[in-house]
This record gives C-alpha cells, sequence and structure tokens, in this order.
C-alpha cells in the first residue's frame, strides 16, 4: 500500500471538489439558500467540457466557458426565484431537471475524453511550470493552486461593498432593502457566482477523470452541505478561521473519510450510511459544542 | 516514559505497515464494480472462474481488492484511484464506468486494465491502449429472430429505455436499424427515472404493441415485476435479454450468459498476469455465442407454445 | 412634503376575510415635523408606514412626495430618501456583521456597491464620534458582531444605520416598545436630537403616550383607518397626556377592548 500516493489523490479530490464546497458555502451558509441547481450545474460543467475537449479546443478556455456556462445557470435559478417569485427549493430543482436534459443534449449520457487529447494536467502553463514532476503530483499542485487562487478570490470578494452586500442579503435582507438596494439582485448575483464555481469544479472533474457522465451531479448538493458543516462545525471554535477555509478543508476531509472506509472495505452500499452517520454525529457534536460555550460564557458572566 | 511509549508504538506500526507492503510477492488485482447487480455479479464470478479454469490459484498466485462504487460516480473514481494508488498488479472494471475510471487513473502508469460488460469499448475509448476485455453487446439480431419464431403474426415490439444510459442508446438504434430484416417496427419510449418505467409501459400497451422487448437498461429492469403485472394483465408476452429475466417472469430471452462472459475475461486476465500476452496487443472481444432461455411458467400462462425450430437450442429456466 | 391622497388599502381583496381599511384617507406631512401616530391595535398605523415605505401595495390613491407620485416605485428605491426603525431591535441591522462592517454598509446607502473594499479606514473616526454619543460605549465594539449586543444597543445602532446618510423622512414603527424604560428613554432622546440636528421629516408610530406628546410637534390619532385626530401648534401645545388618555379610552371602549 502506497499511503503518500493515496493520500495525494484523497487531497486532489477534495481540492476539485472544495470549488462546489464553496459555492455551496456561499448559497447555503451566506445567502441561506438551499441551492438545488448544483447537482445540475456540475454535470453541466463537466459536460461542456467534455465536448469542447473532444472537439480540441484549449483545455484552459474550457474553463472559463465551463464558468460561464455555471454562471448561467445560477442566474436562471435566481431569475426563477426572484423575479418569478419561486421557492428558493422549487426554483432549484426546476433548474435541476431543466439541466439534466440539457446535459444529454451538450454531450450524450457518457463522453469520454480519450488519452490523446490535453487537459488543463498535461498542457499549457502548468505543464511548463510542473510537467517533470509525475502525473498525480502534478494534480495536486495544479488543484491546489486552483484552490487556494479562488479562496483567495473568494475572500478579497467578501471584503469588497459588493460582498459585503451579499453576506447583509442572507444575514438580514431586510437591511438590503433599507439600504435602498435590491435585494432580489443581490441573490442572483450570489446563486450566479455560486454556481459558476460548481460548473468549474465539474470542469476540473471532468478533465481529471477524463470523462463525462450524466449522472455525476447525483448528490453533489449533499456532498456540499455535509463538507460545509463539517467544515464550519469544525473550526467553529476558532473565530480567525474563514468560512472558505473551513469548508476546505471540510471538503478534504469529507473525501478522506471515504477513502479511510474504502481502504478499510466496507462494502460501496455501506457508504452512504456511513456519511449519513457521519453527518449526524458531526451535527450533534457541533450542537453540543455550542451548548457547552454557551454554559461556559453564561458561567462568565454571573 | 508514556511518550516513549508511544512514539515505539508508532514506530512499530509504521514499520509492520512498510514491510507488510515491500513483502506483498503474490499479485494482486483490483477489481472495479459499478453497482451490485445480478448480471454484474455473475461476471465477478466468472471472472474468478476464468483465472482458476487458467491454473492460477487465489491466495498463491492471486489475492482480490474487490471495491464496489454502488453507482455513485465520484466514489467510482476514488475507487479506481486507490487501486492506482496502491500499485496493484492489475485493474478489473466491471461496467462501462468503472473501466473508464480505472483507464483514466492508469494515465502516466503502467498497470493494465482488463474490463467487462462494456457494450461499447470503442465509444468508451477503450479499444486501445494498456487495456483489453469483452463487450456484452445484446445479440439483437437473435432476439428479433426469436420473437419472430414465437410470434409470427406480431407486428410491433414496445421497449421503454432510459436515455441517460449509453448501453441502452445504443442498443434502440440497432433495434431500429434491424427490426425491418425481420418485419417488425418498434415503438420506443424513452424515460428519465425509474418512476416513469411503469407510465411508459402503459402508454406501449395502449398503442397495441405485440410484444415487448427488454434492453440491460438497469431502471427498466429494476421494476420487471412491475411491468411484468401490466403486460400479463395485457395477454403481451415480455421477451428478456438475459437469464436474470427469465427468471424473474419474461417468456424468453435470447442473451449471453454472463458467467459465461466473465470466464472468457478471467482468461484474458490471466494471460496478462502471467505475461504471456500484454493487454495492449490483446484486442478486445465480443461474446458471439448465446443462448436462448424460456420460461415454460410464462409460456404456458400467455398460451405460447415453443415452435419445433428452436425448441432444442432453448434453455429452459424454472421460475424461483 | 409628504402627501398621502385619496388612499383605498383592502386585505384579502375578493375573499371572505376581506377587511377594508382605508378608504379615501388623505394625509399630508410639512418637511421637518415630528408626528407621533397613536391608537389602538389594528387601527392602521403600522399599516400607513408600510404603505409610504412601499412593502405593502394599495389598490388606488396616489403617494406624492416632493410633488413626486412614488406609488409605482419599488420598496428598496423609496428608501433612498426613507430611512425606517423598527420595533423589533434585530431587525434593523445584520446580526453575523461586525458594527465596523453593518456602519460601513449604511455609510454607502445609496450608492453602487461595487468591488471597492468596503470598508474605509478614515471614516472610523467619525463612526466612532456617533457611537460615543450614545454613550454606550459600543465605540470600543467595532469589530463585535451585532448578534452579540443587546437589544437597546442593538436598535441604537439600527437607528444610527438609518440615519448615517442624508434622507428626507424617518419611519420610526414603535422603535422604542420592546426596550427596558431606562434603554427606552436614551433612544427616545437621541432619536430627538437626530431629528432636530439633521430636520428629517419624523413619522413615530408609539404607544408611549407621554412620548407622542413630548417630541411630537403634531400628534395624530388612528382609529379603524380613520384619523380621529389631529393636533399641531397650540392646540398640540394644549393637549395633556390626560386629553389624550380619556380620547383613547373612548375608542376603545367603543372596540369593546
Amino acid at each position: 500500500m502506497n499511503i503518500i500516493d493515496l493520500a495525494v489523490n484523497t487531497i486532489t479530490q477534495g481540492l476539485i471538489y472544495a470549488l462546489l464546497s464553496y459555492a455551496v458555502y456561499i448559497t447555503y451558509k451566506i445567502l441561506d439558500f438551499p441551492d438545488l441547481t448544483v447537482d445540475g450545474s456540475f454535470p453541466l460543467g463537466a459536460a461542456i467540457t467534455a465536448v469542447l475537449l473532444t472537439n480540441n479546443v484549449n483545455p484552459y478556455l474550457t474553463l472559463l466557458v465551463a464558468l460561464a456556462f455555471g454562471a448561467l445557470a445560477g442566474l436562471v435559478t435566481g431569475f426563477i426565484h426572484v423575479r418569478l417569485n419561486i421557492r428558493a427549493l422549487l426554483a432549484g430543482i426546476i433548474t435541476m431537471t431543466g439541466l439534466f436534459s440539457i446535459n444529454l443534449q451538450i454531450a450524450g449520457s457518457n463522453l469520454i475524453v480519450d488519452r490523446t487529447i490535453d487537459t488543463i494536467f498535461t498542457s499549457g502553463i502548468f505543464n511548463v511550470l510542473f510537467g517533470n514532476i509525475p502525473l498525480i503530483y502534478r494534480k495536486l499542485v495544479i488543484t491546489l493552486i486552483i484552490a487556494l487562487a479562488f479562496k483567495l478570490i473568494l475572500d478579497l470578494y467578501f471584503k469588497t461593498k459588493n460582498g459585503l452586500l451579499l453576506r447583509a442579503v442572507g444575514d438580514n435582507d431586510l437591511v438590503v432593502t433599507m439600504l435602498a438596494k435590491d435585494k432580489g439582485t443581490v441573490k442572483i448575483i450570489g446563486l450566479t457566482i455560486a454556481n459558476a464555481l460548481v460548473a468549474l469544479s465539474g470542469s476540473i472533474v471532468c478533465q481529471e477523470q477524463r470523462s463525462f457522465s450524466s449522472t455525476m451531479g447525483t448528490g453533489q448538493v449533499v456532498f456540499g452541505l455535509a463538507t460545509v458543516i463539517m467544515g464550519t462545525t469544525i473550526f467553529k471554535r476558532f473565530g480567525f478561521v474563514k468560512g472558505t477555509t473551513a469548508v476546505l478543508v471540510g471538503s478534504i476531509v469529507y473525501k478522506a473519510c471515504i477513502q479511510v472506509a474504502l481502504t478499510l472495505g466496507l462494502p460501496a452500499n455501506l457508504l452512504k450510511l456511513v456519511t449519513s452517520i457521519l453527518f449526524l454525529v458531526i451535527l450533534v457534536y457541533g450542537n453540543y459544542q455550542q451548548k457547552t460555550t454557551k454554559v461556559v460564557s453564561k458561567n462568565a458572566r454571573a | 516514559m508514556k511518550k516513549g511509549l508511544l512514539t515505539l508504538l508508532t514506530i512499530s506500526l509504521l514499520a509492520t505497515i512498510l514491510t507488510g507492503c515491500s513483502k506483498d510477492s503474490i499479485p494482486k488485482i483490483g477489481i472495479s464494480q459499478y453497482g451490485e447487480h445480478a448480471s454484474l455479479d455473475n461476471c465477478r464470478e466468472g471472472f474468478i472462474q476464468g483465472l482458476e479454469k487458467s491454473g492460477l490459484v487465489e491466495g498463491e498466485d492471486f489475492v482480490i481488492d474487490y471495491q464496489n462504487a454502488g453507482f455513485d460516480d465520484s466514489i467510482n473514481t476514488q475507487i479506481a484511484q486507490t487501486f492506482a494508488s496502491n500499485n496493484v498488479d492489475l485493474m478489473v472494471g466491471i461496467a462501462t464506468p468503472s473501466a473508464t475510471a480505472l483507464y483514466a487513473a492508469t494515465e502516466e502508469k503502467d498497470i493494465p486494465v482488463i474490463f467487462t460488460a462494456v457494450t461499447d469499448p470503442v465509444e468508451a475509448k477503450l479499444d486501445k491502449g494498456n487495456v483489453t476485455g469483452t463487450s456484452d453487446k445484446l445479440p439483437i439480431d437473435a432476439q428479433l429472430e426469436l420473437i419472430r419464431a414465437m410470434q409470427p403474426d406480431a407486428k410491433t415490439i414496445g421497449i421503454a429505455y432510459t436515455t441517460s444510459e449509453p448501453n441502452s442508446i445504443s442498443a434502440i438504434a440497432e433495434y431500429k436499424e434491424k427490426a425491418p430484416n425481420y418485419g417488425f417496427t418498434i415503438e420506443a419510449i424513452g424515460i428519465t427515472q425509474q418512476s416513469e418505467v411503469t407510465q411508459a409501459v402503459d402508454t406501449l400497451i395502449s398503442k397495441d404493441v405485440d410484444a415487448f422487448s427488454n434492453l440491460t437498461d438497469n431502471n427498466v429492469v429494476g421494476v420487471l415485476p412491475a411491468i411484468l403485472d401490466k403486460t400479463n394483465a395485457a395477454s403481451i408476452p415480455i421477451y428478456g435479454s438475459e437469464i436474470e429475466q427469465v427468471k424473474l417472469g419474461c417468456v424468453a430471452a435470447a442473451g449471453i450468459d454472463y458467467i459465461e462472459l466473465g470466464i472468457r475475461t478471467g482468461e484474458m486476465a490471466a494471460k496478462v498476469l502471467t505475461g504471456k500476452a500484454k493487454a495492449t496487443d490483446l484486442p478486445y472481444e465480443t461474446i458471439k455465442d448465446y443462448h436462448i432461455y424460456t420460461n415454460t411458467n410464462a409460456l404456458e400462462k400467455l398460451n405460447i407454445t415453443l415452435p419445433e425450430s428452436i425448441k432444442e437450442d432453448t434453455v429452459p429456466v424454472e421460475l424461483d | 412634503m409628504l402627501e398621502l391622497k385619496n388612499i383605498t388599502k383592502i386585505y384579502n381583496p375578493g375573499l371572505v376575510t376581506e377587511m377594508c381599511l382605508f378608504d379615501d384617507f388623505n394625509l399630508t406631512i410639512e418637511d421637518g415635523q415630528f408626528v407621533s401616530i397613536v391608537g389602538s391595535n389594528g387601527s392602521g398605523k403600522t399599516s400607513l408606514l408600510n404603505i409610504i415605505c412601499g412593502n405593502i401595495p394599495i389598490e388606488q390613491g396616489e403617494i406624492i412626495i416632493n410633488g413626486k407620485n412614488i406609488v409605482k416605485m419599488p420598496e428598496h428605491k423609496r428608501h433612498n430618501s426613507i430611512g425606517r426603525v423598527y420595533q423589533n431591535s434585530s431587525m434593523g441591522s445584520c446580526p453575523n456583521l461586525t458594527i465596523l462592517e453593518n456602519l460601513s454598509l449604511a455609510d454607502h446607502k445609496g450608492k453602487t456597491f461595487g468591488l471597492s473594499w468596503a470598508l474605509n479606514k478614515s471614516r472610523i473616526d467619525y463612526y466612532k464620534e456617533q457611537l460615543s454619543s450614545l454613550g454606550l460605549g459600543l465605540e470600543d465594539k467595532l469589530h463585535v458582531k451585532l448578534g452579540a449586543l443587546s437589544g437597546g444597543q442593538r436598535q441604537a445602532v439600527s437607528l444610527i444605520m438609518s440615519t448615517l446618510t442624508p434622507i428626507d423622512f424617518l419611519i420610526l414603527d414603535e422603535h422604542t416598545a420592546a426596550l427596558d424604560p431606562k434603554t427606552a428613554e436614551t433612544i427616545m432622546i437621541l432619536t430627538d436630537k437626530i431629528v432636530r440636528e439633521k430636520k428629517l421629516t419624523a413619522m413615530m408610530v408609539t404607544h408611549n403616550l407621554r412620548y407622542a406628546a413630548e417630541y411630537g410637534d403634531r400628534i395624530l390619532m388612528m382609529d379603524k383607518g380613520n384619523i380621529i385626530l389631529d393636533r399641531s401648534g397650540k392646540e398640540k401645545e394644549s393637549t395633556s397626556i390626560d386629553d389624550l388618555l380619556n380620547i383613547f379610552t373612548k375608542i376603545s371602549i367603543e372596540c369593546g377592548n
């Protein structure tokens, strides 16, 4: 057993999916919007990427195209929710369901990207920089750069006026109205950013595993929620840790849990059960932690 | 003192792991199966039989690390990468998603991949490189011939299929292409999820199809008992695509034997594992032999008598 | 000047529960006036504020601010010239943002929220000055989240937030009702100070008749969608709290309260 390679692969997976976790962090944690579009925009990014790659489009360009289409998907959900007054859950379901068909139209049910085709892991600037290290390490370095870059961009964004307004709308949308801003528009911006990130994650997954499958979106929302809750619960005690950092770690921890379960030889049919139990334990632990800190602060006051 | 003990313990633990790794001289086969499914299980069973038939003994000549993705794409990827990280000597992918994930994980690695239960290896890009295996393409000509022999007056065949299953889409295309040769037209209804299957069947019944034919479509096969209730009530015979469906109550099927498919794959794997051949040089194989399975009870219920022409080739299946 | 002309407001139109609150309602408020609005529950005080702010639609009528009919203007746009403080102290601020972040948001009201930095260090002294005028020691808690403050402290911040940028109207919706008497007094004094200093037109709904009489330039008493008392100037000066209470009791008895 090669523990180092195993760890490298697991962390790489966690880093790629961290982009999706950031997105769910924005929608669920910041906007307080349970966005189910994710299950559709994730394979959307992969579908577009698979088609473009097999048509010899530059892999870096496909990242941008996926990002743009993901943004469009988020825009649609936002529009349905805000302008057509459809509830958050339903708006997401409508877009997700529509995207299932759209993804089939774009790339069919499955599309394999042949090994002769270059991806971001085998071409361009990354290849120039890291081309001489083995593929799995190269994948780690590249995904690390991407995940950290987007973490940094988001952290900076949250400090801008627009970012602060986004945080305000999820916290108390009345305040946004009182600032003479349309809270609906702010929500749409949030959903657009989030789904752009989701599709980007889908695009990188597609480039990494060289395939698209129409079913690859199933359960991604749950994954995202699990990582956000895991991450934010783990780091609750440390107020200075940024939300994006917390969910980045959450994503890696989640993938590591699956890896441990696989290595222990747990049957895959039980994996989902293990995931849900893990999820529950973390939630309960989070509640317990909250209770104890409350008691402590009460005592401190008294 | 305590600290020293802990360090000692950690070191010894690490040592066991590391030496355990290096001592590993028995070739390891990583089997990744996309999900639990009767046909896929048969493939795996046959695969091990195939290895044994080639004179290899489990535990002496090979050990197996079996993983099952439970139809989850991201777990499927992680399984493939685990095998790659562990540097197994041979990878086996059962069903297309598993095979493609394994092959993707071996990029820049020299691990041969053997696949089975892949309908279209060309489309899945598994036709070249350090990869080979067996295709489970349906014997559609044989199936059409069978239906024609059993129902000489039948005109239309109804098929429900999932639009997101690549195997189903290619099978439907072939059905439509070949049906006229046997004087049939195909009424196909695409569905996107399992809950829509029975509705599709109702629609087909209302269109007066003379027979139903099944693919190896997971969604459709998954609710076969419910479909049978409807088709039996309408007295329309339904033909399966492999033995498991006939066991459940389909009247007959021209299908490949997945155990045999597995055995054939196992034999290919044995050649690669023992160094007699390289996966790169072995072309993938499509099983040409098929069997005709019949379900006596179901035939009786629908008052169909087996025509003499096919009677002697058939394998009767007992209804459980 | 704010004018409400021929306002008709019907709740649940077309349903069995249909209820006509305002029928041909008219009201004019002069610039710089501090109007206290009192009345029993259900008399239409808060509905009146909501109609002005635009978070409930009306069936008929005109709302004219400085000569412009704003009936079709969406709620958020009306807030360009309106500041509002609610009864619930958690409604006027973001609990998970710090005092500094909340004030920075409020400080930018009416402008574009682009990609420039949200926190402007050069404004911090000004914020501190505003906060220290409260006498609550909040100027040292700039980096504390609003959710960690007490209701009174939050309400004080809400009041500052709603008046940080130039506005014409300040809408106060029972903004001291949920506070303890001492804090309520502090907030009320602060409100009065801000309104006078910034020369705002204020509308304050309150159940506290003393506040209504003491701080309002004009007192309105409402009942079932009608203004049954409207006193300003000398007439208002001569109205004692007891007078108000008597009239109030009379309408309450009629209502069966």
